[in-house]
């Protein structure tokens, strides 16, 4: 850093550039205390907090506590995942097995190993099914975050850790569920980032949680009966939290509706990782 | 042709070494894939066919049962199935769980029944050691058809995904979980689905009566 500084400003005067290392210094110190361990790349900081389940059981906490982690500062886009599928060809849409992926897999690109029209290299990749996220996940050596950590990255507001608290971010969640599907999605990352520097966690696509099916709700009332009936005594919504949280609803709703292999449109994913153990005692 | 030759002779040569090195009394020990081909004594065993596209034995995760042998998916395979997941210190609804299993295999023909595997899967991979799995075998009377498995959350996770089963860990310890009885043809596929506990079971009983044999 020192030389390049050196260099720029060597025409200008030398207090100047005193005064901006010094700047620089206090920066790198400054930054170096909030993480000791810089972000693995395209990954943001998520410090631990906690989550609160929208529907849960009467026996679950109103708050769950969620360790810190990183997450994927945006979700996955095409281009990323076509990489993956080249090098994993059994993920290739011809290719990939019933059991893992339903017929709507990669539906919107032009080819096995050929985007085409309908989905451009920096949108984020849909129609995945959750096997073929994991897969992805795996294969960069990640996860996929859990419902509690993606929550409760997503309940951060643009600058307030809780989002319900900054006025005018709830009205921005709840405009996304408004507005009508578009046939071509956005870049993936081109949303402002929230609190912790993660972007289009509202806005663009639904996201594969790893533990989606955790999601106790079905559709049908009949079916598993004994489950829903001990989980919730009563109706489903007796149960919830918050009868304002409407996107918290529908997020709730959108995961106890689909199964491991459905292809989706509008539902991507992005991927998490434990923070490493050197980098422990982060803030 | 002689390059056809010196392939084959490299190809059985190696496959001769890594039958040595693997310990398994078979010629048939993996051949360098690149060559395209096995050793010649491979031919008259017969291959196994490759899995069906909807064969939940695809998911090649390692399982322990409860003699603590490990055990691959495709060990069940040639026979019909009856899968269940379930945990051991459950004081529910695994127990009725298990007893509609029981009722369920009491209900098919007598020459059916003894080609019939049963399986228990447990969620509770933390405490459900094969001692406890088991121990669970024997307060519950399970018979030499019955099979005991568990194995990573990760693949635990994964079955149940594919077998629709939907559970979840209070902050006990206990699990919220799907009662669900899958029936699995030879190949290992879903062909039937029992929800419910209690239930009338002679639907699922006649379709797995009707497998092909």
């Amino acid at each position: 850093m020192a030389p390049t500084l050196l260099r720029s400003s060597s025409l200008r005067s030398f207090r100047r550039m005193l005064a901006a290392a010094v700047v620089w210094g206090g920066l790198l110190v400054f930054t170096s205390a909030r993480s000791e361990v810089a972000a693995p790349v395209g990954m943001t900081f998520i410090p631990a907090g906690t989550y609160e389940p929208q529907l849960r059981s009467k026996d679950e906490p109103d708050k769950v506590p969620v360790e810190a982690f990183w997450l994927d500062a945006r979700p996955v886009t095409n281009a990323e995942f076509l990489e993956f599928v080249r090098t994993h060809p059994q993920w290739q849409r011809s290719k990939v097995s019933a059991l893992f992926a339903d017929r709507g897999y990669l539906a919107d690109w032009a080819g096995d190993l050929e985007l085409g029209e309908a989905a451009s290299a920096a949108a984020p990749v849909v129609r995945v099914s959750w096997f073929a996220a994991r897969a992805f996940a795996q294969a960069e050596g990640k996860r996929l975050p859990t419902t509690a950590e993606w929550e409760r990255a997503a309940a951060a507001g643009f600058t307030q850790p809780d989002g319900a608290s900054e006025a005018g971010f709830s009205a921005y969640v709840l405009s996304w569920l408004s507005r009508p599907g578009i046939a071509r999605l956005p870049a993936a990352g081109s949303g402002r980032p929230n609190v912790f520097g993660a972007r289009d966690l509202h806005g663009l696509v639904w996201e594969w949680v790893d533990d989606f099916n955790t999601a106790m709700t079905t559709g049908e009332s009949r079916a598993d009966t004994g489950l829903e009936r001990n989980l919730f005594c009563g109706a489903g919504a007796a149960g919830a939290r918050n009868l304002t949280d409407y996107p918290a609803f529908m997020r709730a709703g959108l995961r106890s509706s689909v199964r491991a292999n459905y292809c989706v449109p509008n539902l991507g994913f992005r991927c998490a990782q434990d923070l490493a153990p050197a980098s422990e005692n982060s803030p | 042709m002689k390059t056809l030759l010196a392939l084959i002779c490299v190809s059985s040569v190696l496959g001769a070494i890594a039958a040595e090195k693997s310990e398994i009394p078979s010629c048939c020990a993996p051949a360098p894939a690149a060559l395209g081909f096995k050793a010649a004594c491979c031919v008259e065993e017969k291959p196994a066919a490759p899995l069906t596209d909807k064969s939940l034995y695809q998911l090649n995760s390692a399982w322990t049962n409860d003699a603590g042998g490990s055990v691959a998916l495709t060990t069940l395979r040639g026979r019909p199935v009856l899968i269940a997941m379930f945990f051991a210190s459950c004081e529910y609804a695994c127990p009725v769980l298990v007893n509609d299993l029981k009722r369920l295999e009491a209900a098919l023909p007598e020459d059916v029944r003894g080609n019939v595997q049963l399986v228990l899967v447990t969620f509770d991979t933390k405490r459900d050691t094969p001692p406890a799995l088991r121990a669970f075998r024997e307060r519950m009377e399970l018979g030499p058809q019955w099979t005991l498995l568990t194995s990573t959350p990760s693949a635990v996770q994964e079955l149940a995904m594919l077998l629709g089963v939907k559970f979840k860990q209070d902050s006990r310890g206990q699990f919220a979980h799907s009662n669900l009885i899958t029936v699995l043809n030879a190949e290992g596929e879903i062909v039937h689905q029992h929800a419910g506990l209690q239930g009338d079971v002679s639907t699922a009983a006649k379709v797995v009566a009707q497998l092909p044999r």
